[in-house]
């Protein structure tokens, strides 16, 4: 691997920074914020699973993407991971939600665009399926489970302090399977359009062979776990913005949103589920949209009085994030790729072999 | 007190019994101090009265470890994080009940008031149901750690409770102002009357604060 290949890979590793700094926060920033787990430990669980989910099983979710557009060049892969990460780092400086997969979804069009290759329109139409079902699912999970757990909580009447020592078991629990689940859906986000274009050889790492594009998804899961690190910000405020939740609600969307990102990226569950008939795309979805639909289904399962907590105009902003993002990663997508191409000199598209 | 040692839930199992132990504490001393109460009636301040006043104070005393102690263990092993400040207002209120069961042993050896026999039958009435106040207030607390619906229904007995004790004071009070006694005297009385009242006051006091931390508790 020559530095070369390290300076083009450089955005994708931002992107994976980022994606740590402010998605970790997804799967403990309730049990943080809510005091249940110390921010050490989650940065722990987090950065250990991440990098696990990713190197496992984050071929699934890439391959799916993949699917979308394959960036034949590693300046065209470098051009638009950095579209992708201007973009969410634009409009988190705004102030509005962003999701870091339309971002890249939104960029690798304008690479389609700008290449001139065709749109796969059933891939397309298959990624944006997944934005609606995400936040949907995250609902319907977290409806399901909280009206579960409030029920076993009634009938075991359990003591306080035994109740506060189960949810934090549940918290680090739910937190490991979340963590793992973000690095096998997530890692395409960051690396996932390197994969075409990087060519990596297999290596051994101890008893363990790495297939090229493990190794790539090795790397963006440590830049993933290192942006882990300055997320405690973040963790210390998701979910707040749109609604109040008490540790259980907390656990409740915290482990429905673990289960959207898991259904997303297992190919096993996906053969299974292929077996009675139910066809799931592994494709990268949105963490935070995840949440974001978990904590509605929450305040569903309280009924009016938690329907009246949720700040609405938090979800107005979140629906028009979905066309903004990926609008506006195509726009700076595309204009990136002529400076590269033209400014820089440097190839965005391999020619064709003829 | 030594740092609880072992595993999370030995130490989650010691602070239950603790907080048990705390609310066993405050049962025992309004029990022990209707006893007195009723025993002075009867025979004025006696040695069988005199040993429910120790144990009141030993109450006391064990009330004040316990809760510093379960204070300590929630801040220092970051337990309950959403309802701690609830847990330990709570457990204060209570303490500070047994404060005031303690005073007004003390004040009630100390003063010595003579309680005429007209005035026996309704000073018990009203002894009776401060004392229920404070043991339904016993009962809302413990169900406030396993089953916050049901704190919630103790809630009206505490207000009944405590609405009788008030009314049955306001019968002695006009039974001790009747009757041909010195000013002095009647005063006297009647601030042992009003000790008694406010017993069953802090009780519902405790009670209400109760109800808030067992809406919040619900899910």
């Amino acid at each position: 691997m020559d530095v070369a290949f390290l300076v083009f890979l450089s955005s994708g590793l931002f992107l994976g920074w980022s994606l740590g700094a402010n998605d970790a926060a997804n799967v403990l920033g309730t049990a943080v914020g809510s005091r249940m787990v110390r921010f050490p430990t989650a940065v722990i669980i987090c950065a250990v699973f991440v990098l696990l989910g990713a190197v496992v099983s984050g071929g699934g979710a890439s391959a799916g993407l993949g699917e979308l557009g394959a960036i034949s060049a590693l300046g065209g892969a470098f051009t638009v991971a950095l579209a992708a990460a201007l973009t969410v780092y634009g409009m988190t400086v705004a102030g509005l939600p962003v999701s870091t997969t339309q971002a890249i979804v939104g960029a690798i069009l304008g690479w389609n665009l700008f290449s001139g290759t065709a749109t796969d329109l059933s891939a397309l139409t298959k990624i944006m399926v997944t934005w609606v079902a995400s936040p949907v699912l995250g609902a319907v999970f977290a409806w399901m489970l909280y009206r579960l757990v409030r029920v076993t909580i009634h009938l075991a009447k359990p003591h306080l302090l035994t109740l506060d020592q189960l949810l934090r078991a549940g918290f680090i629990a739910a937190g490991i399977v979340g963590a793992y689940s973000l690095g096998a859906n997530n890692i395409a986000n960051v690396v996932g359009v390197f994969v075409p274009a990087a060519h990596l050889g297999t290596t051994t790492l101890g008893p363990l062979l790495l297939s090229g594009e493990q190794r790539l998804f090795a790397m963006g899961g440590m830049a993933i776990a290192v942006g882990t690190l300055f997320s405690r910000s973040v963790m210390m405020t998701v979910g707040r913005s749109l609604m109040t939740l008490n540790p259980v609600g907390g656990l409740v969307v915290v482990v429905a949103q673990s289960m959207v990102l898991f259904l997303f990226s297992s190919a096993s569950l996906q053969t299974l589920l292929h077996g009675v008939g139910v066809h799931v795309p592994l494709v990268p979805v949105s963490s935070s949209q995840a949440v974001v639909g978990a904590v509605v289904g929450v305040a569903l399962a309280r009924g009016l009085k938690g329907l009246r907590q949720i700040q609405w105009t938090v979800l107005r902003n979140i629906a028009v994030g979905w066309v903004l993002t990926p609008t506006i990663a195509a726009f700076i997508s595309y204009v990136a790729l002529y400076v590269v191409q033209n400014v820089f000199e440097q190839q965005v598209v391999a020619a064709v072999a003829r | 007190m030594a740092e609880i040692k072992g595993s999370p839930l030995r130490r989650t199992r010691f602070l239950q019994a603790q907080i048990d132990e705390f609310l066993d504490v405050v049962s025992q001393a309004v029990l022990a101090y209707e006893a007195g109460v009723a025993d002075y009636l009867q025979h004025g301040w006696s040695d069988a009265v005199e040993e429910k006043s120790v144990q009141i104070r030993e109450c006391e005393n064990r009330g004040d470890r316990l809760r510093s102690d379960i204070g300590t263990a929630l801040y220092t092993e970051m337990l309950l994080p959403d309802t701690v400040g609830d847990v330990l207002s709570l457990l204060g209120a209570l303490d500070h009940l047994l404060d005031v069961i303690k005073t007004n042993i003390i004040m009630l050896r100390v003063e010595r008031p003579a309680f005429g026999p007209g005035l026996h039958g309704g000073t018990r009435e009203m002894l009776r149901a401060a004392c229920e106040t404070v043991e339904q207030t016993v009962l809302a607390s413990r169900s406030y750690f396993r089953d916050p619906a049901t704190a919630r229904d103790h809630h009206h007995k505490i207000h009944f409770y405590e609405d009788e004790a008030e009314h049955a004071g306001l019968r002695v009070m006009e039974a001790i102002y009747a009757a041909d006694l010195p000013l002095a005297e009647k005063r006297q009385l009647r601030e042992q009357i009003m000790r008694i009242d406010r017993l069953a006051d802090l009780a519902d006091d405790a009670g209400d604060a109760l109800a808030i931390y067992a809406v919040k508790r619900t899910i």
